[in-house]
């Protein structure tokens, strides 16, 4: 009868907070940190039972490459003989249906605040080559500030069964776009917006778009997109749902056609993600900001600041082979993500040009000290592509400029710095004898 | 060596050595258990034999393997505990480890300071330093003339060599980087927190043991 406390690696073990068919969650607290998470457990000999194997292993990884603020971050897996172990964040404030439940519908204001947010996830992680299949409110939760975080992307296999708190049959598709019941194949990003319309229907009736006690008769209003709007919805609001509730994939309001439209920017304010390397760069951004700090401090009374100064071991600890990333990190190709050119032009004329250069290329330009950071649109419009540029001192009037893909496909990247290093041209120094497009040229082949 | 040929082929660390190497490193069980599986895929990309060769380590960081470079010739020689010419998986792991973010200050300089010491003479001397920078530049399309690298050097030996005698040690060593911390840079790894989640497949090899049988907290 002696109560242990268990414990699972770092995590104490604490209260059973959900059960499905697979698997059983229970709330934990990191002892190292004192922070909440959510540990999903299921058992090795169900898994193997059920060829999960290959499911959970790909689920894994998608959780990986989706990170983002918004959405139910996986902090570790563990394993034990005979069971597994999926440590996640844990999220204070409940699903976003219980608050329907409880309060009704919501407001319009308060509804377009989750769409947005459930868009730009949603968006994120499109561009990411993911798609959730199965987004209804029970997979969105709120956290202690009220802000939306989608669970189970990539974890569908792990959706609660059996707890179902519409009340309607087990499977019932409410929020399943037509296609999807088809069973044609369907495009996955369309079948996600069509989701999030039914969300946010739901939202702000209270109720669902599509309830019939029968499936045939569900199929066939769903199919139709036969829904009413109820009287408290503005003329505004009722438009924007019908572009979204389109029945047909091809018509179908897409997200970037979502984002224009003016019922979604009221009080928008978009947040800036994306970032591939996030936490290298969080790392770099640290480690030179607090060069900064000194250097700035230093030199306060002599000058009003120049770029770092470069001593010999920063500069050789740039080189790839020093970096063990890429051990790590099997989705990298074999094509260089640095790059650096020398220049003997003063330290801003230097930045000015770059920026000059830039704003021709139509990029956004955001520049701090020495600096940059370049923003656009990738070639084949897949997605954002960033491009960060950084000044050093090397030796008295000599610079180094290091350029780091930020976020963007590598093929863009090298477009980009070929055409980018062609028009600074003149500011980018060469040894004589060497033909300008020599080093570009052999830049591309290595 | 009949020993050590029937443990390189073995399929998943046993649960004895794994606890050992958790034991000796920042990492988890779990976590050499994740590490094991990057490894066996780095490991037989080119000969299966459980064993990390050069060639290898070097197709794995560039993807190529015919790309010499002469600081990853210099990570894998410091890897290369036995000096064998190749890198078992214990001597990966507990190499590795200095790249954690949570292994100490201490022993992230003492490696870098090996790291840069090319010729093993104790110390990081100028003719090696000047000999990484150019490696740096050839590697980057960048030439310098002569007069500039020795300009460099100056400026860095002025920093970093207190003593003034041409040469770096452990000490200098210690002071400089503590003043220019982001020469360590290279010396921490983030993806090593997330290492059973890049690695998950080997939740199903697991030999671990619950700390806390479950079915006593139900009685």
């Amino acid at each position: 009868m002696k109560k242990v406390r268990r414990k699972i690696g770092k995590y104490e073990v604490g209260r059973t907070i959900g059960e499905g068919t697979f698997a059983k969650v229970k709330f934990a607290r990191n002892s190292e940190t004192g922070d909440s998470v959510a540990i999903k457990i299921m058992a090795k000999t169900t898994i193997l039972q059920h060829r999960m194997v290959e499911q959970i292993k790909r689920e894994i990884s998608i959780m990986k490459i989706v990170r983002n603020p918004n959405i139910v971050r996986l902090h570790e897996v563990l394993a034990s003989q005979t069971r597994i172990y999926i440590i996640l964040e844990f999220v204070m404030g409940g699903e976003l249906y219980d608050k329907i439940v409880q309060q009704g519908k919501l407001s319009e204001n308060e509804s377009r605040r989750y769409f947005q947010q459930l868009i730009d996830t949603v968006d994120h992680c499109h561009r990411k080559g993911v798609y959730h299949r199965d987004l209804k409110p029970e997979n969105l939760l709120l956290d202690a500030y009220g802000n939306l975080k989608v669970s189970d992307f990539g974890l569908s296999a792990l959706t609660k069964q059996g707890v179902d708190l519409l009340h309607t049959t087990c499977g019932t598709p409410n929020y399943v776009a037509p296609e999807v019941l088809s069973n044609r194949g369907y495009d996955g990003a369309a079948a996600d917006v069509w989701s999030c319309g039914v969300i946010l229907y739901v939202l702000m009736a209270g109720y669902l778009p599509f309830e019939e006690a029968d499936l045939p008769t569900l199929y066939r209003r769903i199919n139709a997109a036969e829904f009413v709007c109820p009287f408290w919805f503005s003329a505004d609001t009722k438009s924007f749902i019908q572009k979204i509730l389109d029945p047909n994939p091809k018509t179908r309001v897409k997200i970037e056609e979502i984002r224009k439209e003016p019922w979604f920017k009221k009080n928008y304010f978009p947040v800036k993600l994306g970032e591939d390397e996030q936490v290298n760069l969080d790392d770099v951004r640290a480690v030179f900001d607090d060069i900064e700090d000194q250097y700035v401090a230093e030199r306060s009374e002599i000058t009003e600041g120049g770029p770092l100064i470069m001593n010999a071991f920063e500069m050789i600890a740039l080189s790839q082979g020093l970096n063990l990333s890429p051990l790590f990190d099997r989705l990298q190709d074999n094509v260089k993500r640095q790059t650096r050119f020398v220049s003997r032009k003063p330290a801003k004329v230097i930045i000015s040009s770059i920026e000059a250069v830039a704003e021709s290329m139509g990029l956004k330009v955001h520049s701090r000290n020495y600096k940059v950071r370049l923003e656009g649109v990738s070639a084949n419009r897949v997605g954002p592509f960033a491009v960060v540029l950084e000044v050093f001192e090397v030796a008295p009037s000599l610079f180094m400029v290091d350029v780091r893909r930020a976020t963007g496909d590598t093929f863009d990247y090298h477009k980009f710095y070929m055409n980018f290093c062609a028009k600074l041209g003149n500011i980018i120094w060469r040894p004589a004898g060497t033909m300008p497009n020599s080093n570009l040229l052999k830049q591309m082949t290595l | 060596m009949g020993c050590m040929n029937s443990k390189s082929v073995r399929k998943f660390p046993a649960r004895e050595d794994s606890l050992d190497l958790a034991a000796e490193t920042a990492f988890t069980v779990n976590e050499v258990e994740a590490l094991f599986v990057l490894f066996r895929s780095i490991s037989n990309s080119i000969v299966n034999d459980g064993l990390l060769s050069k060639e290898e380590f070097q197709l794995a960081i560039f993807k190529n393997k015919k790309k010499d470079n002469i600081f990853a010739n210099r990570i894998f020689d410091l890897f290369d505990v036995k000096k064998l010419g190749v890198v078992d998986f214990e001597d990966f792991v507990r190499s590795l480890n200095v790249f954690h973010p949570n292994a100490s200050l201490k022993d992230k300089i003492a490696f870098s300071f090996r790291l840069y010491d090319l010729h093993n003479t104790g110390f990081i001397e100028r003719p090696e330093v000047k000999e990484m920078l150019i490696a740096l530049l050839f590697e980057s399309d960048m030439k310098l003339a002569d007069d500039v690298i020795e300009t460099i050097l100056d400026k860095t030996f002025v920093e970093a060599d207190l003593k003034q005698d041409g040469k770096i040690d452990t000490e200098e060593w210690e002071t400089f980087v503590k003043r220019n911390p982001s020469v360590l840079k290279i010396m921490t790894l983030p993806y090593l927190r997330d290492i059973t989640i890049s690695f998950p497949s080997f939740i199903f090899n697991s030999t671990n043991v619950e700390r806390v049988d479950e079915t006593s907290t139900r009685l």
